[in-house]
């Protein structure tokens, strides 16, 4: 709300420059992630971790899973 | 068999590629399913059982560089193995080079562009175009050199050996990737991949076999390991050898230089400590160094989680690499083949 009133009543005579902030270590994971995924052939994504085969008929069943 | 001296920050990378991959592809593999529909004919449900030796035996035969530093097909192929060869999208043209005609080609990936040129690129040039990932690749000097004339040899042999040809052809495949399949004249089977708990109501794989009827199968990532499945679970083939499945880099011969992440890493932490973000381990048989970066860690962590919820043993012909661990048995191509 106060931010709200005080903004733009006066106008500075000088240009202030304020420095962009880099988290380096964020930008060096982001940047390492991207390299990574560029060297993905023949990939997917993939979450599951147990179950290898599954169809419609199993909404209510047991996964597929051998045993 | 585990990897030593690995960076924490390696691990937490490794481990959101699941996350990451899951923004990258999530729509992209939904919108290609649905319009895959209306090619669907045949799913993996209806694949004649294999017969004799080929139901008892298969190799599956993934792209890594092993296979020609190894010289694996030309093995297998003086070994006379009767049983099942199942072939993924990369190692197919290389297969046919040897000599070796796959039972089964499997292929996965939903890249619009580049996946088409493992069985011929009509449009190889355009589809070329600004892309280096073959020129970057260690799984085939023959396509690395980027090649028309080599485009239009793949494209020859692919019409010639591919009509009537058994294809394991992924829902989220893309749309040049089924064009030309279509024109060659493969025997199509459709699967969908099970990408995340279809238990989930709003899971991805619940949506794509809603939405095409197919069952779906694990890929653990990755086209080989997507092909490891078919032979376990719908093929039902008990013993089953992987060869050309590297997951790793060669330390002798693979500077880390070649590597995707080298000139990040080296700025980010330096020189000296580069080496712990590249993993090593020695392949047991040989004694051979590799080293592994964020994808093929994740890669083997996925299959060896698999092999375990399988309850089978996977028989590494590789000849190298970082597949070791529980449930993984290394041996020679001609001691699996002559059990076989």
């Amino acid at each position: 709300m106060m931010s709200e009133l005080l903004k733009g009543n006066f106008k500075v005579q000088r240009e202030i420059k304020v420095d962009e902030t880099k988290d380096e270590a964020a930008e060096f994971k982001k940047e390492f992630r991207k390299k990574a995924l560029e060297s993905i052939g023949g990939s997917m994504v993939f979450v599951e971790r147990e179950k290898l085969f599954w169809d419609e008929s199993n909404l209510n069943e047991k996964s597929l899973q051998k045993s | 068999m585990s990897f030593d001296n690995i960076n924490p920050d390696f691990k937490e990378i490794a481990g959101q590629i699941t996350s990451i991959g899951l923004n990258w592809h999530g729509e992209q593999i939904v919108e290609n399913s649905r319009w895959n529909k209306q090619f669907i004919e045949k799913t993996i449900r209806d694949i004649p059982k294999p017969q004799g030796k080929k139901a008892d035996c298969a190799i599956v035969v993934s792209a890594g560089p092993s296979l020609y530093k190894n010289n694996i097909l030309a093995r297998i192929k003086a070994t006379g193995f009767q049983g099942s060869i199942i072939a993924i999208d990369g190692s197919y043209v290389r297969s046919l080079k040897a000599g070796l005609v796959p039972n089964y080609v499997l292929t996965l990936d939903p890249h619009p562009t580049r996946l088409v040129r493992w069985f011929g690129d009509p449009d190889f040039e355009k589809n070329m175009e600004g892309d280096d990932y073959f020129s970057r690749q260690d799984l085939d000097i023959a396509f690395r050199n980027n090649s028309i004339e080599e485009n239009r040899r793949n494209i020859a042999l692919v019409n010639e050996y591919g009509k009537g040809s058994k294809l394991i052809i992924c829902s989220t495949a893309p749309r040049n990737v089924v064009e030309r399949t279509r024109a060659v004249g493969f025997d199509a089977y459709w699967w969908a991949p099970l990408v995340d708990n279809p238990e989930n109501k709003d899971s991805l794989t619940r949506t794509i076999v809603r939405e095409t009827g197919l069952p779906a199968m694990n890929t653990g990532g990755t086209v080989g390991t997507a092909a490891w499945v078919f032979a376990l679970m719908a093929l039902k083939i008990p013993r089953i050898a992987v060869v050309g499945m590297d997951l790793g880099y060669y330390k002798a011969d693979t500077s880390y230089l070649q590597t995707q992440t080298y000139y990040s890493l080296r700025d980010r932490v330096g020189e000296d400590k580069i080496q712990e973000y590249f993993p090593e381990i020695t392949y047991p048989a040989t004694g051979e160094k590799f080293y592994t970066d964020p994808t093929y860690y994740w890669y083997r962590s996925n299959l060896l989680d698999l092999l375990a919820a399988s309850k089978s043993t996977l028989y590494n012909c590789t000849g190298g690499g970082t597949l070791v661990g529980d449930g993984v048995e290394c041996l020679e191509i001609e001691d699996f083949c002559k059990n076989c």
